[in-house]
């Protein structure tokens, strides 16, 4: 017998089906991942059976041979108290900010009806996730700890009570990539070491393929596929399953076909950014601190590096879009102007895009508002009628229909809006493309077909791309150079495919185990 | 969504009796019937009855109504300019300038503001005019800290730096894409300020500070007819009964359109 068997299960909010005759089975010790879009139903099929959302279930979950759905709700809290432990996506938001870690360790520790920890026990819970000085992070409150530690603290009051079933819903999407390793390797080894089943729920299909027995592949409430993981991930049966495999970037593809590069571009020299410390608190924190780089005619170079890097800060400074204290760049040999004395040939060179693409548009403003506002302030040779021209053009490079031109930024899902932005950027053909994790809030398919896109600019219009990123392998896929950063400054640079097989410096090499 | 509707359609069907109805009327407000002081409800010639010298009480609350309503409006919307440009501009500026507008604002929001409305009364006269720009100039210290909240959180937006980089002048920034993002914002607090504006009339025209007779407003009415209320207690119910129900519309609307903004 399973331990944990869903059989048929559906559920519903309201009157929409989120998820749709689903089946699968967990053993003990055994790593189960659920791999889908987002909207794909994947986290509604892990928590409704245990009565943690508000969609309402239908068919059959066993745990350890106990119904679950239509059971009462105490039994089933009991159940959940007891024998299950949930880890969430994100470490700071899922902790209470006016407890204490040992406060909040007890808590869980205790929910299955146990006796309290005593600190010995409490100490031996957070060494065993991997926390440094246990005996001083008891007595801490969450916003002392970093992304990476409030996980392994997550983790730990998740399996203090030694559950049967661990569900983690996408419990590294919020981290960066290295970090990310870590904290699957630490689920890995907690799996083998208390033989707990494992339920873990993803999009990103690179960062859990080595560590599930099984994928289940999701797509609109249904199951696509599934069985076990290697064979998926070797050779997919269903349509979405092959996409979702080649939409996945990876170290080890067969190295990329890039456009040569030209003459030198741009040159940043000892870039310098600090910010003030919010509130009343006095000091300054150093963003970037004395970081160079250069870009060549038609060259893209991936600045990589883990959150709070300094990357996009020494980017924004470099385009002019951000502050910057100190250094200079020059343009072709030519110095750029600081930014507020940027005039509209300065402008037309360098254009963004950001990572968040909804954010990144006006919601009052109209598609052809949007994208006809850099043409508007940088090209004003161009009149009204050859705007409306630009725009449809500008509308079919990026694959969109000519009738978005209408629509408002809510009438469009993530990939269409950066389609957009990318549209906007490009309205003024500028020479060089900033791309702030251009393609990291997007689902994997939507990311690979907006990736496809900026390799067809990149081929076509001869651009120089800054592609800002946390994912090697997405780096590597449309970069000539790589340019590793760390606290500020930049440890490491060089040929995309030298850095990848070879890195020297410790943050590269964590990155590049990490990928 | 369907409480702010019924809400805004109650106010509407208020405004537009007190606006338009009085002309149709036998009686105007001030006019005095001697043959019916103190008339009871629903007496003829006189629906709502008389009040103790005679006035008509029907044409007196839709009369009282519509300047109360104007007061009201007309101050919100000089609370409405006045906190919108100063939240603006300290919101976009940000730094020192943000920081003196902010205590300044901090330091007005200290003083007692009812003796401020009241001062200005005093030293200025009993002028209908005056009493909304007094109401209207303490009123928009609240849509201040709105608008520099919401201008300050737009400015990070990332289709901002985006504007930027497509050579909007920081004057087109303002104008184009921050503003009109606080607009909805702005209107739901307006129509917040509107009641809390009926309220301070009504006290200050209680107290016989505010519109002056022959004109008279809903606190006149309230007041006039709590001198009155243990010979015809209707005389103080239906001037309140209107300022109640204007009031607590006007805010169901105001906070579900701000509830409906802020998510």
């Amino acid at each position: 017998m399973s331990l944990y068997a869903v059989n048929g299960l559906s559920a519903r909010i309201g009157d929409k089906v989120i998820v749709d005759d689903v089946s699968f089975t967990v053993e003990a010790g055994q790593c189960v991942v659920l791999v889908g879009a987002s909207g794909s139903g994947k986290s509604q099929t892990c928590l409704a059976p245990f009565g943690l959302s508000p969609a309402i279930p239908s068919g059959s979950a066993r745990l350890d041979g106990v119904e679950l759905i239509g059971a009462d709700p105490d039994t089933v809290r009991t159940i959940r108290g007891r024998d299950v432990g949930f880890v969430f996506q994100h470490p700071l938001t899922a902790l209470t900010p006016h407890l204490t870690i040992g406060a909040q360790l007890t808590e869980s520790w205790t929910r299955g009806g146990a006796p309290p920890p005593s600190r010995t026990d409490m100490i031996a819970a957070l060494e065993r996730v991997g926390l440094d000085a246990p005996d001083d992070r008891l007595d801490q409150f969450p916003h002392r700890l970093s992304g990476g530690q409030r996980q392994r603290a997550l983790i730990a009051m998740a399996v203090a009570h030694r559950p049967k079933l661990l569900i983690a819903d996408e419990p590294t999407s919020a981290l960066d990539a290295s970090l990310r390793a870590e904290i699957m390797a630490l689920l890995d080894t907690l799996r083998r070491e208390q033989d707990m089943a494992l339920l873990l729920v993803s999009h990103d299909l690179a960062a859990v393929a080595d560590h599930a027995d099984t994928v289940v592949m999701l797509r609109d409430g249904r199951i696509e596929e599934s069985g076990p993981a290697a064979d998926i991930l070797a050779t997919p049966h269903s349509d979405y399953g092959r996409a979702l495999v080649a939409a996945t970037p990876k170290l080890s593809d067969p190295p990329p076909d890039l456009p040569e590069t030209g003459a030198p571009l741009l040159d940043a020299e000892k870039i310098e950014v600090s910010f003030g410390r919010p509130g009343w608190r006095r000091g300054r924190i150093q963003a970037v601190a004395g970081a160079s780089l250069s870009i060549a005619e038609g060259e893209a170079l991936a600045l990589v590096g883990g959150s709070g890097s300094g990357k996009s800060t020494l980017a924004r400074a470099i385009a002019r879009i951000g502050p910057i204290d100190a250094g200079g760049v020059t343009w072709r040999g030519e110095p750029l102007p600081e930014r507020k004395r940027m005039t509209a040939s300065h402008r037309r060179l360098i254009q963004p895009v950001f990572q968040d693409p909804v954010a990144s548009l006006d919601p009052q403003w109209r598609v052809s508002d949007i994208i006809a506002e850099p043409l508007k302030h940088l090209r004003p040779d161009r009149a009204e009628w050859g705007r409306a021209g630009t725009v449809k053009q500008l509308l079919q490079e990026v694959d969109l229909p000519a009738d978005f031109a209408d629509r408002f930024p809510r009438e469009l899902s993530g990939g269409q809006a950066q389609r957009v932005a990318i549209a906007r950027a490009l309205a003024v053909e500028p020479e060089m493309l900033l791309l702030d994790e251009a393609t990291s809030a997007l689902d994997v398919l939507v990311a690979g077909r907006v990736l496809d896109l900026l390799e067809k600019l990149q081929n076509e219009r001869d651009l120089a791309l800054l592609f800002i990123t946390h994912d090697l392998a997405v780096a590597r896929r449309l970069c000539h150079r790589i340019a590793v950063m760390d606290a500020g400054a930049i440890v490491e640079e060089g040929p995309a495919q030298q850095i990848i097989a070879a890195p020297a410096h410790p943050v590269t090499q964590k990155l590049v185990a990490a990928s | 969504m369907t409480a702010s509707r019924i809400s805004l359609g109650v106010v509407g069907v208020v405004a537009f009796a007190a606006l338009f109805v009085p002309p149709f009327l036998p009686w105007t407000h001030s006019a005095i019937d001697w043959d019916a002081v103190r008339a009871p409800l629903f007496s003829p010639g006189h629906l709502f009855g008389t009040d103790s010298v005679g006035r008509d009480l029907l044409a007196r609350t839709l009369v009282g109504t519509r300047i109360t309503l104007a007061v009201a409006l007309a101050a919100a919307l000089v609370a409405l300019v006045i906190g919108t440009a100063w939240g603006a501009i300290a919101g976009w500026v940000g730094g020192r300038t943000d920081e003196i507008m902010m205590r300044i604002v901090d330091g007005l929001y200290a003083l007692p503001f009812m003796f401020v409305v009241i001062l200005l009364m005093v030293v200025f006269g009993r002028n209908i005019v005056l009493v909304f720009i007094g109401i209207g100039a303490v009123e928009w210290l609240t849509m201040a800290r709105v608008v520099r909240g919401q201008v300050i959180a737009l400015k990070q937006r990332p289709f901002v730096t985006a504007a930027e980089a497509a050579g909007a002048p920081p004057s087109r920034i303002l104008t184009g894409h921050i503003l009109p993002n606080v607009a909805g914002v702005a209107l739901a607090y307006l129509l917040l300020t509107v009641p809390q504006v009926v309220m301070v009339e009504s006290f200050l025209s209680f107290l016989g500070l505010g519109v002056q007779e022959p004109l008279t407003s809903l606190g006149i009415l309230v007041k006039e007819g709590a001198d009155d209320m243990d010979i015809q207690p209707h005389a103080l119910l239906i001037p309140g009964g209107v300022l109640v129900l204007v009031i607590v519309c006007l805010t169901i609307a105001g906070e579900r359109l701000r509830d409906r903004l802020s998510q």
